[in-house]
């Protein structure tokens, strides 16, 4: 045990998704904590610390997760993380208002070698809805320590601090001696039979008792691991006792159940039933009803994500405007031009895109994490199962989907209600289909400058387009991440409705926004450096900067997809910021202004004389071909941030981008030669 | 014995038996269903998932896969 070693003792969280872990996790921790990823894997890790009486204890936030089995990668790194024994206590979280069913955990974990206390969360509720538990009698029984407890309440943490200490010092296993006895009523005696195939002392922190249920639910990966730890004989017998066992994990789990009901006989108590679904639920899950509603509260969460978000993206603005003072401070040093320019354009302006998106992030996951902290987000999913499905998506993906019709970034940053890391890299490449708001800024300008009373129709042409493009990327995207066996349905715990923690809230809402934040502007300063540099020329005029010989020289190969060199240059400068392609072709066909700032700078508006030129310069098929370019090409450089930021993986935010890249290329190609046949 | 997708809001009934792969088993048992548990249906409307009670928590279940769970109704 490394952990003991150096001092440091370190506690792991474990519990099913809504037993309130990342609650306690943050509550323990506040700022001290990093994010990372579990090593070669794109599930988030968090780990952190907090200090008692001269010891720190270090943290680690286990993935959440149904079980123990292998149902997902999220569920191998949690039990190979306890049986490495790099945890000194494993600290299970139930939800005490669901105590039944959210005791598995614990079943599931009894058999594993690593001291344990148990937190009877949401203690609470549970108290409102007339439950209470005998903790005492209860800890009598499973020989661990047992706490009554509420997550979101940091004052009465006391009662965790001593329980930690207490089982650091017993080390005491879940007594799990009335389970095997149940175990052993399994059919056919193969518990019993598999123990004595299986190394007496187990393997790693897995008892034998431990791996022997497993082997009985069909887990390869456990039978993977033990095989070499067995004579080629006992192995054979083994697979052949495995090969007769059917629907092995309904036998374990009733046996698990009957244990939790055994436990919960005579130490929990349930006053009166209350009514299992509420009017306002009756409303939330109405076959009519349900989907309108969801619909409406998700736009008025979008709105109320300005509320907090308009402050911050205000002080944002007000960023750029310390340009000119910095650029008199460095000329009365007489420091080079050139630094001068790079604060201006890229230091600044880093930070302007950081603090505005970061403000809209903040909002979203404050208001959508208020609707799936009180429970609602349950229902949303509920409702829109099967519509989402057909995309491959679960319910909740509407959420996004929505909220992308606002911006990207939202959507991105709002696909963190979603639990699976599949389906939220799915949502992502799909919510980039949904034209956001700075699509509607460019594209019936352009529209109607060319097309006249036609415009209404390029509008339906592209909501037809993003319908098939929707179904396209589904299939591509859905292919490659989500294995046939995932696509199960929907099985799913509607948990009843909580009062929001506020302070809990806010306190895990502006850990995250931090280290959002402090990626977003790596990256964002890397990009702008890049796209400075590729702009930059002394004297400032377009003309001299790489990008337009870069631009020049390939408009033999850009006009093949409908594209002149200015109008291709504005739909590169577009991936950065969508409101960039109409004010880079301002400074393209005026000489006004430098790339850069045309790109970072513009708030979409059309320059002044610019559309008399482009009706001049531009033909309506390259017109056409350079709307459907810009509507359907990457949204933004926040929005990639923020798809890295949630998908945690480089890989898969490039795969999404060259998607991006490649598609609204072909759609280009495709508007401009069809145009051409009918202009 | 019934498959629980045919049961209508309000039933109370008895699980006897569920088929399916071990993943669907694992899944299923660790939201509470299990042989013998006794679940009380609250929603049953066409293209929706269903929505039943059992063990202190409300449980949704798409209707393809409530077609493998076979319960009998006691009340």
């Amino acid at each position: 045990m490394t952990a003991t070693l150096t001092n440091q003792p370190t506690i792991a969280l474990l519990g099913q998704p809504n037993s309130g872990k990342s609650t306690l996790f943050n509550g323990l921790t506040g700022a001290r904590q990093r994010v990372g990823n579990w090593p070669g894997k794109t599930v988030e890790k968090k780990e952190g610390h907090y200090d008692r009486n001269g010891l720190r204890y270090r943290v680690v936030d286990l993935p959440g997760s149904y079980s123990l089995s292998a149902n997902s990668e999220e569920e191998i790194i949690t039990r190979d993380y306890i049986a490495s024994g790099q945890a000194d206590v494993v600290c299970i979280l139930a939800d005490s208002s669901q105590l039944s069913r959210s005791l598995f955990m614990l079943a599931d974990y009894a058999g594993m070698e690593c001291p344990a206390i148990l937190l009877l969360n949401l203690m609470d509720i549970a108290e409102s809805q007339g439950k209470s538990v005998d903790a005492e009698k209860l800890e009598k029984k499973l020989g661990i320590p047992i706490v009554p407890f509420v997550a979101a309440d940091r004052k009465k943490y006391d009662v965790f601090y001593a329980a930690v200490e207490r089982a650091l010092d017993e080390k005491k296993l879940v007594n799990a001696d009335s389970l095997l006895e149940n175990f052993h009523t399994i059919e056919n005696g193969v518990f019993e039979k598999l123990l004595e195939l299986l190394p007496n002392e187990g393997l790693e922190s897995y008892s034998a008792h431990w791996l022997a249920i497993k082997l009985i639910e069909g887990d390869i990966a456990i039978l993977e691991k033990i095989k070499s730890t067995l004579s080629e004989d006992n192995y054979r017998q083994i697979q052949s006792i495995l090969s007769s066992i059917k629907n092995g994990a309904l036998h374990t789990g009733g046996c698990k159940f009957k244990w939790v009901d055994e436990l919960l006989s005579d130490t929990f108590v349930k006053k009166q039933e209350r009514p299992l679904l509420s009017k306002f639920d009756r409303l939330a899950t109405h076959r009519r009803f349900g989907k309108p509603l969801a619909i409406l509260i998700i736009l008025l969460g979008l709105v109320a994500s300005f509320i907090p978000a308009a402050p911050i993206m205000f002080a944002g603005g007000l960023i750029p405007k310390l340009g000119e003072p910095i650029a008199n401070a460095l000329s009365a040093i007489s420091a080079p031009q050139m630094l001068t320019d790079f604060i201006n354009h890229v230091i600044l302006n880093t930070l302007y895109f950081a603090v505005a998106m970061i403000g809209f992030v903040f909002g979203v996951n404050l208001v959508f994490g208020f609707l799936e902290e009180i429970g609602y987000m349950a229902r949303v999913s509920y409702v829109f199962d099967g519509t989402m499905a057909k995309l491959g998506l679960q319910g909740k993906a509407v959420m996004p989907l929505v909220v992308s019709f606002g911006c990207t970034i939202g959507g991105a940053a709002g696909t963190r209600v979603i639990d699976s890391w599949a389906q939220r890299v799915l949502t992502i490449a799909l919510a980039w289909v949904v034209p956001c708001a700075a699509t509607w800024a460019i594209v019936p300008v352009l529209s109607s400058l060319f097309f006249g009373a036609w415009a209404p129709l390029i509008i339906v042409a592209i909501f037809l387009v993003a319908g098939i493009h929707m179904m396209i990327t589904a299939k591509v995207f859905g292919s490659k991440l989500i294995r046939d066996e995932d696509r199960a349905g929907l099985i799913m715990e509607l948990p009843p409705y909580h009062k929001p923690r506020w302070k809990a809230l806010f306190r895990s809402i502006f850990v995250r926004t931090w280290d959002i934040l402090s990626r977003a502007l790596k990256v964002i300063l890397i990009v702008s450096t890049v796209f400075w540099l590729l702009t930059y020329s002394a004297s400032g005029s377009p003309d001299k900067t790489l990008l337009y010989r870069f631009g020049r020289a390939i408009e033999p190969a850009t006009i093949i997809f409908g594209f002149t060199w200015q109008t291709f240059l504005a739909y590169l400068a577009s991936m950065l910021s969508k409101e960039a392609a109409l004010g880079v072709l301002g400074t393209l066909y005026l000489g006004a202004g430098t790339l850069f700032s045309a790109t970072v700078g513009s708030g979409g508006e059309m320059a002044a004389g610019l559309s008399s030129v482009l009706l001049t310069s531009l033909t309506p098929p390259t017109a056409l071909a350079f709307i459907f370019a810009v509507t359907f090409n990457a949204p933004c450089l926040m929005a990639i941030t923020s798809t890295y930021q949630e998908t945690r993986s480089l890989k898969w935010t490039l795969r999404i981008l060259g998607y991006y890249f490649a598609t609204s290329l072909i759609l280009a190609f495709l508007a401009y030669h069809i145009a051409s046949l009918i202009f | 014995m019934i498959e629980l997708s045919k049961i209508k809001a309000g039933q109370k009934v008895v699980v006897s038996e569920v088929k399916g792969d071990n993943r669907f088993l694992s899944r299923i048992t660790s939201i509470g269903l299990t042989i013998g548990c006794e679940i009380k249906m609250l929603y049953n409307e066409k293209k929706l998932p269903l929505l039943f009670y059992g063990r202190d928590t409300v449980v949704a279940l798409n209707r393809k896969e409530s077609e493998n769970v076979l319960v009998e109704v006691i009340a």
